[in-house]
């Protein structure tokens, strides 16, 4: 058998405190937290999944345009609601503990160290004082371009941290003798200062965690747009639906860029504006002709191998079994945009973007 | 390859145990493992429910768990069940119970204490003898008795400090349980080890990294990457008894997204492996994704199948990866046979001297997006697929799909995530796939945006039992892909389908959410 050579360490665990109550466990109440728990509960995952997150409204846009198109099954306005919800009730924050652990989808025990943002704060002024010369700005160590003797190790990666509760372990590693920047003994950090300290390193962990402050799309804005325009007009085919003085007037300012670009690669997903929600995506409508020769169109309610359904422009359902005779016929409006999916080049998506983005 | 047909073998009310040679033979009277036998094809013998007949199948049975049980994590059953004596047993994270397979009754609920972990899912129990095996979210191997549900011992097989988790199905070979671990959140290694199913002790533990200093290690910058460089192996495993080998699939490298500093092919992430099943030692490896940066985990069933190449009988072993790639091996040497896609890739730039695809770097992730088929869901995932010997077809429920794939840790040393995908495009598919070639037989288009996230199941009668993305089960003619029955179950169907006869009854069960419905031929005529 062997050891992975960052779990040599010898732990003494101390008695664990906490000093701060545990995050709130569960979703709190609000409008929309009806929609969240019906969808986002209905299949893959529960709706806890969600509690202990944090994004911006952009961010959890894109959380949701990623799980329709994974499956997940709501209608716009209930996919409003949630991003609504989400974003009002769940804003970015770091390292707050969701149900069951730290992580992203609750990965961690349940007695995980819970950051305490303004302790961390403090924490790492003694950091900056202290540590950051051989562990680097992030935590991560520093190898490259120093000398030997402030090579220090992966903070983010070490059990003395990744074991820690509040201080405990890392105390106890101050306790026998570390080197620090201002040459003081590190067993004088103790106390809030070692809490302190212990908290900023654990932030240093759930930073770098699926939910932390990194994901974030940094900039989508690399394109060429005369190309863009280009192809906009050319190769696209875009101006047989679209028109840049038209629909398309103002679409620079209504989405920031990432959402721009996700809105046309795949205009299904919902996508919100820079000020809001914006008009839901159009239905798939759905032709049917029966035996007899009665002609039904409306929006696709449902289809699949057996069934078929549609909702008509006065309101009225319709439902029919599937046979031979039963003509059925789907015009999906964004059936170009999929198609296109097989023909851009990132060059082309790049550039549609730039040239998107000056439509102002 | 001969098959028993309908076993009509009239059970008295025994003592649930199990023969360990059901473990290796096509189920019929059991469904003993999570695949149903070691081959991991997930075919079952049975005919008593055929092409010709299944559209008169009907309901038998529901068995709603408890709507509390799964707490705060939901309750979707995403394990296949194992019968056992007319006893079925099934998992959620943190809870097994045991039903009678006749009626859906409840016998017996455990509940494990949880101390936390990742609950997204479980995939069910092992049998040997008269005790089960399950792992839980908070890292722990349990055995419990299958009589009374009463726990034997637990043994912790990972550290939840360190961000694993474990949702795996144990696999009893002989004297061995096989258990995997799952976590990619923070950047530490893959292993799979072994247990002595009486004490729980462990017998072995194989990291997923090469011995430093092995040409194999050459595919890591350094040692320090390797050492944290994931390769989780939270898949199904599967054993050819002859060889006295195990398979399974091993996950993402780690860094997942943010590739720099693990330059290389970062072996054994995203590996179909074979393992000595005694000591743990690697026999061979073939690597479906070098080089992984999109989140691929090559942890897809490897699937034992017994066919012929260029008129030769050859041992063979078919993954139907979640990078888009189906391949072909020899699996007593894992020399490839077939590289072919299944479902839309745009990653990559042909295939490698062994068969390997190459990856393109353009479609790596990039900072102002790159657009990649298939997405991170992939076009395949943890559904199990199945292969029928009968139509030599290999059965999987596949997607095509496109998301945009971002960096967004720029540092020289990134960890964990460093990007991901966002948005996307997906339609879905069942595949029929001639193991021969690779090409597709047929397909069957699924209505509707959205993978299926359910497993499939072939039998000797002709059908191959699969699920829609609008919550219909579904029997399709397994050599024409016709569909011939379903039945709508109004929630997402969340595993994949099995099948048993008791008395002369042959049962198809499958799971909607948090409830299994047993579907039966109820009338001979």
């Amino acid at each position: 058998m062997r050891t992975p050579v960052f779990l040599v360490f010898t732990l003494t665990l101390a008695a664990q405190q906490r000093p701060s109550a545990p995050a709130p466990r569960g979703l709190p109440d609000g409008p929309g937290k009806d929609a969240v728990v019906r969808v986002c509960g209905s299949s893959c995952h529960g709706p806890q999944i969600i509690s202990g997150k944090g994004y911006t409204p952009q961010g959890w846009t894109a959380v949701t345009n990623a799980m329709i198109a994974r499956g997940a099954k709501a209608t716009p306005e209930e996919t409003n609601d949630i991003v609504e919800y989400l974003a009002k009730n769940l804003p970015p924050r770091s390292g707050t503990a969701g149900a069951g652990g730290v992580g992203f989808i609750g990965a961690g025990p349940d007695d995980a160290h819970v950051v305490d943002v303004e302790a961390a704060g403090r924490g790492k002024a003694i950091y900056a004082a202290e540590c950051v010369s051989c562990h680097g700005p992030k935590g991560r160590g520093v190898s490259d371009g120093v000398p030997p003797a402030q090579r220090g190790a992966d903070i983010v990666r070490s059990l003395v941290v990744l074991k820690d509760r509040y201080g405990a372990t890392i105390g106890d590693f101050m306790k026998r003798g570390h080197p620090m920047q201002s040459g003081k003994p590190s067993a004088s950090i103790v106390g809030s200062e070692l809490q302190d300290l212990s908290h900023f390193l654990h932030q240093k962990v759930t930073d770098t965690l699926r939910n932390g402050p990194y994901s974030q799309v940094i900039n989508v804005l690399t394109g060429d747009a005369k190309a863009g325009e280009a192809y906009f007009h050319g190769a696209g085919g875009c101006v047989k639906c679209h028109d840049a003085k038209g629909d398309l007037a103002g679409v620079g300012s209504k989405y920031d860029p990432p959402t721009l670009q996700q809105k046309f690669l795949f205009p299904r997903a919902f996508g919100r504006g820079v000020l809001g929600p914006v008009k839901p995506p159009k239905p798939v409508l759905l032709t049917v002709t029966t035996q007899d020769g009665k002609t039904f169109k409306g929006t696709l309610v449902h289809l699949d191998d057996f069934n078929a359904s549609l909702r008509d422009s006065s309101g009225e359902y319709y439902s029919w079994r599937r046979t031979p005779a039963l003509k059925v016929t789907k015009e999906d409006p964004y059936a170009g945009h999929n198609a296109l999916l097989d023909q851009y080049t990132d060059k082309n998506m790049h550039d549609i973007v730039a040239y998107l983005e000056k439509l102002k | 390859m001969k098959f028993a047909t309908l076993l009509l073998l009239a059970l008295a009310a025994t003592a649930q145990t199990l023969d360990p040679a059901k473990l290796s033979q096509p189920p019929t009277d059991s469904w003993p493992s999570y695949n149903g036998d070691y081959s991991g094809r997930r075919f079952s013998p049975l005919t008593q429910i055929n092409a010709a007949n299944v559209h008169r199948m009907s309901l038998a049975w529901v068995h709603r768990i408890n709507a509390q049980a799964g707490g705060q994590f939901g309750i979707a059953i995403k394990s296949s069940p194992v019968v056992v004596e007319g006893v079925m047993f099934f998992t959620i994270p943190d809870h097994v119970w045991a039903i009678d397979a006749r009626t859906g009754r409840e016998l017996w609920h455990f509940t494990w204490p949880s101390r936390g972990g990742i609950h997204i899912g479980n995939r069910g129990v092992a049998v040997a003898g008269k005790w089960l095996y399950f792992t839980t979210p908070d890292c722990n191997l349990v055995s419990l008795n299958m009589k009374d549900g009463k726990e034997r011992w637990h043994k912790k097989i990972c550290d939840p400090d360190l961000l694993y988790f474990s949702s795996a199905a144990p696999l009893v070979v002989g004297n061995h349980v096989i258990a995997g671990i799952s976590g990619d959140d923070l950047d530490v290694p893959g292993y799979i080890q072994s247990h002595d199913p009486e004490t729980g002790e462990q017998q072995w533990r194989w990291y997923t990294y090469p011995e430093p200093g092995s040409p194999e290690a050459k595919t890591w910058p350094t040692i320090e990457s390797m050492m944290h460089g994931g390769g989780m192996t939270w898949g199904s495993v599967t054993h050819d008894p002859e060889l006295g080998l195990i398979y399974f699939g091993t996950g993402n490298p780690q860094p997942v997204i943010a590739h720099k500093g693990r330059e290389g092919d970062n072996l054994y992430t995203e590996c179909i492996i074979a393992l000595d099943v005694k000591t743990g030692k690697i026999r061979w490896y073939f690597q479906s994704s070098p080089h992984d940066t999109h989140d691929w985990d090559a942890n897809q069933t490897p699937v034992l199948i017994d066919g012929t190449i260029n008129g030769q009988p050859r041992k063979l072993i078919a993954q139907a990866s979640r990078n888009g790639y189906f391949f072909v091996l020899d699996r007593a040497t894992g020399k490839n046979i077939v590289s072919k896609p299944f479902a839309k890739v745009n990653w990559s730039k042909g295939f490698d001297k062994r068969g390997q695809p190459i990856p393109d770097p353009a479609k790596f992730p990039q900072i102002d997006g790159a657009l990649v088929a298939p997405n991170q869901a992939g076009a395949a995932n943890w559904p199990p697929p199945s292969y029928s010997p009968a139509t030599g077809l290999f059965y999987v429920n596949a997607s095509n799909a496109y998301s945009v794939y971002y960096l967004f840790d720029t540092d020289d040393k990134p960890e964990g995530w460093g990007g991901n995908d966002r948005g996307g495009f997906s339609e879905s598919m069942l595949q029929a796939i001639d193991y021969k070639t690779g090409l597709i037989k047929w397909s069957h288009k699924w209505e509707g945006a959205g993978g299926p996230r359910n497993g499939v199941l072939s039998t000797a009668g002709n059908v191959v039992f699969a699920a829609d993305p609008q919550a219909n089960f579904i029997a399709l003619n397994a050599t024409t892909g016709q569909a011939l029955w379903r039945a709508n179950l109004q929630a997402s169907i969340s595993n994949a389908p099995i099948s048993y006869a008791l008395d002369g009854i042959q049962y198809v069960v499958v799971a909607a959410n948090d409830t299994l419905y047993g579907f039966a031929m109820n009338r001979s005529n």
